[in-house]
């Protein structure tokens, strides 16, 4: 299976005044299709790196970020910054976002939020709309507002929302934090499922390590470098055994 | 883009309240400006409208005994705010007597000098050598109408004869320009009659005895000048004064004072727009710049999903033109409303023409084209807040 993304020394470095936060990528890809854990302790960088994954978030000049499709040629995906106006397109077409909550739209029906996406890619597809918001359980409350669902049906209609066009990748932000255990491990389960059978890879990230210790992942982990200087922390990113481990 | 378009409209909708804010408040504003500008309109139009309604507003007549030439004439006829001009004969011989030819009954009327482009006698271009025009009293007491012929009798104490000329009515006057009995004839004929007071022969007219008619100097006593417009009868009469160095008589006071009180009307109307124009743009650019921080996350929401930033920007000013539509519908409406309580409160009517609050329909749409634009202009700080959304802070803050 070709590699999808292909990311190297790939870099993104935040700062605020006296307060600075580096990122370090040294190598990381993922395969379309394949689903990826990211584990690591609060305030290590697991939105940001997401935030790079996803397109949202400019990297330091000099890494590798590359879109390997298997049938057409490759694309450096660091380029596209100094042209920012396809950004939001391509991001819109590529990839799938579940946030950690809520993220659908309030004015929208549950309904009109999945298909959202499929509209605004312009691949109107009400079969698939249909289809994931049965899987997902939400046939009953399609036809209602966000404010009137349960967070748990929230998160499972961001999950929907995420795969409605099909992106070759779903990001997802510790889409589950704001769940009990087992509404969490519900919600795991379907994403994974539903990413199943769209094709999408899925990276999922979570503090949550029990959580994903239950799935077979391929598992990377954050962590800070030991030797960083005062205040301004830099946190790399590792492949990471399988199976739960400490953080 | 119809996809931005219907989002913006579904989020407009589903916050009605904050749109029935908006529109509140560009009714609340644009509804007194319209009744002040309708009632500005009605008052000065109405005004106006009496003063047009009778050309003889814009005429300017030369006083005391002067002498004017044919080539006076040609010179002021030649002035851009001349619409039309006429010399006078002398007004010692301005009475006539007048028969309907055929009839029996004569009247005593006034002769006044007419020509070609005469205001007075509108609709008629002008009048011919042996034409005249006749006032309505004039008419009525002779029976006379379009097409009948007159005699007008013209009788001097050295003259043994009286001098008969015959005419053809060739129109009678609307009512309300002249009063009384009124003949008006193409100068020409006027000059016939002051050359047979002169003592002149005028053989092709049965006066056989006198002067010969080819001794007498082409001289006029006066001149009778009409303005092309209501701003140019003092800056003409002016100009006359100067030009030839006599006084003239002309309704340029009154004139002068409902012009100048349209101007200060406006001026007023115009001061009145300015501070709530400032009061509204202030009111509006908070509230849209409000209504995007409000709703960032949206914004950041369809940013994730792939709408590129210039779109977004244009969302808080699709929502912006709706509501200016949205309120100028409902400001014209009540308009309407106030304008026909107006008239009913002011019963006894300024006018008897139109209505009191005039607004026409080319004033209305550049009114709410100028609104619209106004409320697209308040919606651009909106639309750069909205343009810097960051589509990254729907993972980053929490909800
Ligand atoms: N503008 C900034 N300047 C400096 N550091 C920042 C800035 N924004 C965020 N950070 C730091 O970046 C780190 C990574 O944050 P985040 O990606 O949210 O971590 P996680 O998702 O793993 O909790 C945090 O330690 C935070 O303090
Ligand atoms: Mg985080």
């Amino acid at each position: 299976m070709a590699d999808a993304l292909v990311l190297r020394d790939l870099g993104v470095s935040l700062a605020d005044g006296d307060r600075g936060f580096a990122l370090r990528v040294p190598e990381l890809s993922i395969a379309a299709g394949e689903t990826v854990g990211l584990t690591g302790p609060s305030g290590t960088g697991k939105t940001l790196l997401l935030e790079l994954l996803g397109l949202l978030r400019v990297p330091d000049a000099g890494g590798v970020y590359r879109l390997c499709p298997g049938d057409a040629p490759e694309r450096d995906l660091t380029a596209l910054w100094t042209r920012r106006g396809r950004i939001a397109r391509l991001r819109g077409r590529l990839f799938g976002f579940v946030p950690q909550t809520g993220g659908l739209l309030p004015f929208l029906t549950l309904s009109e939020n999945v298909a959202l996406p499929q509209r605004i890619c312009g691949r109107p597809d009400p079969g698939l709309v249909r289809d994931l918001i049965d899987r997902l359980g939400l046939g009953p409350v399609a036809g209602l507002r966000p404010e009137r669902l349960s967070i748990g049906q929230r998160q499972r209609a961001a999950i929907a929302r995420a795969l409605a066009h099909r992106p070759r990748f779903v990001i997802a932000d510790e889409p589950t934090a704001a769940l009990d255990p087992e509404n969490a491990a519900e919600a795991m389960t379907l994403l994974f499922e539903a990413a199943g059978r769209t094709g999408s890879a899925v990276i999922v990230s979570s503090h949550d390590l029990d959580l994903l210790g239950r799935f077979a992942l391929t598992r990377y982990r954050l962590a800070l470098d030991p030797d960083h200087a005062p205040g301004r922390p830099v946190s790399r990113l590792v492949a990471a055994e399988d199976g739960p481990e400490a953080a | 883009m119809t996809l931005l378009v219907t989002l913006a409209l579904r989020a407009l909708f589903r916050d009605w309240i904050f749109v029935f804010c908006n529109v509140a408040v560009l009714a609340g504003v644009i509804v007194p400006l319209l009744v002040l500008y309708g009632v500005r309109n009605g008052v000065y139009d109405a005004l106006i409208g009496d003063l047009m309604a009778n050309p003889a507003t814009l005429q300017i007549d030369t006083a005391g005994n002067q002498s004017f030439t044919p080539a006076d004439l040609a010179e002021v006829q030649g002035w851009e705010d001349v619409r039309f001009a006429t010399l006078k004969t002398r007004s010692l011989f301005d009475y006539v007597n007048v028969r309907a030819t055929g009839g029996r009954g004569r009247q005593e009327a006034l002769i006044a000098p007419s020509g070609t482009g005469d205001p007075m006698i509108a609709p008629l271009p002008g009048l011919g050598p042996d034409e005249v025009a006749v006032s309505p009293a004039l008419a009525t007491q002779l029976g006379l109408s379009a097409g009948d012929g007159v005699e007008i009798f013209t009788q001097a104490e050295n003259r043994p004869r009286q001098l008969v000329l015959n005419a053809r009515v060739a129109g009678v006057l609307p009512p309300g320009r002249l009063d009384g009995r009124v003949v008006m004839a193409d100068i020409g004929l006027l000059d016939l009659i002051e050359a047979f007071y002169d003592g002149y022969a005028l053989p092709e007219h049965g006066i056989d005895s006198g002067k010969p008619l080819a001794d007498r100097a082409g001289s006029f006593e006066g001149m009778r000048v009409y303005a092309a417009a209501l701003d140019r009868l003092a800056p003409l009469q002016d100009r006359l004064e100067t030009r030839f160095g006599v006084r003239t008589l002309a309704r340029t006071a009154e004139v002068t004072s409902v012009l100048t009180l349209g101007r200060n009307l406006g001026l007023a109307l115009a001061l009145t727009v300015a501070v709530a124009a400032a009061g509204l743009a202030a009111s509006l650019i908070f509230g849209f710049w409000g209504e995007v921080v409000r709703t960032r996350r949206t914004l950041a929401n369809l940013g994730l999903l792939g709408l590129p930033q210039w779109q977004l920007s244009l969302f808080p000013v699709v929502q912006a033109l709706v509501t200016a539509v949205l309120g100028l519908c409902v400001s014209f409406l009540l308009f309407r409303l106030t304008a026909a309580l107006a008239e009913r409160l002011f019963e006894t009517g300024l006018t008897e023409r139109g209505g009191l609050v005039s607004v026409s329909p080319a004033e209305a749409l550049a009114i709410a084209a100028a609104v619209i634009a106004f409320v697209g202009c308040a919606s651009l700080a909106a639309a750069r807040a909205a343009l810097a959304t960051d589509p990254a802070t729907v993972l980053r803050e929490e909800t």
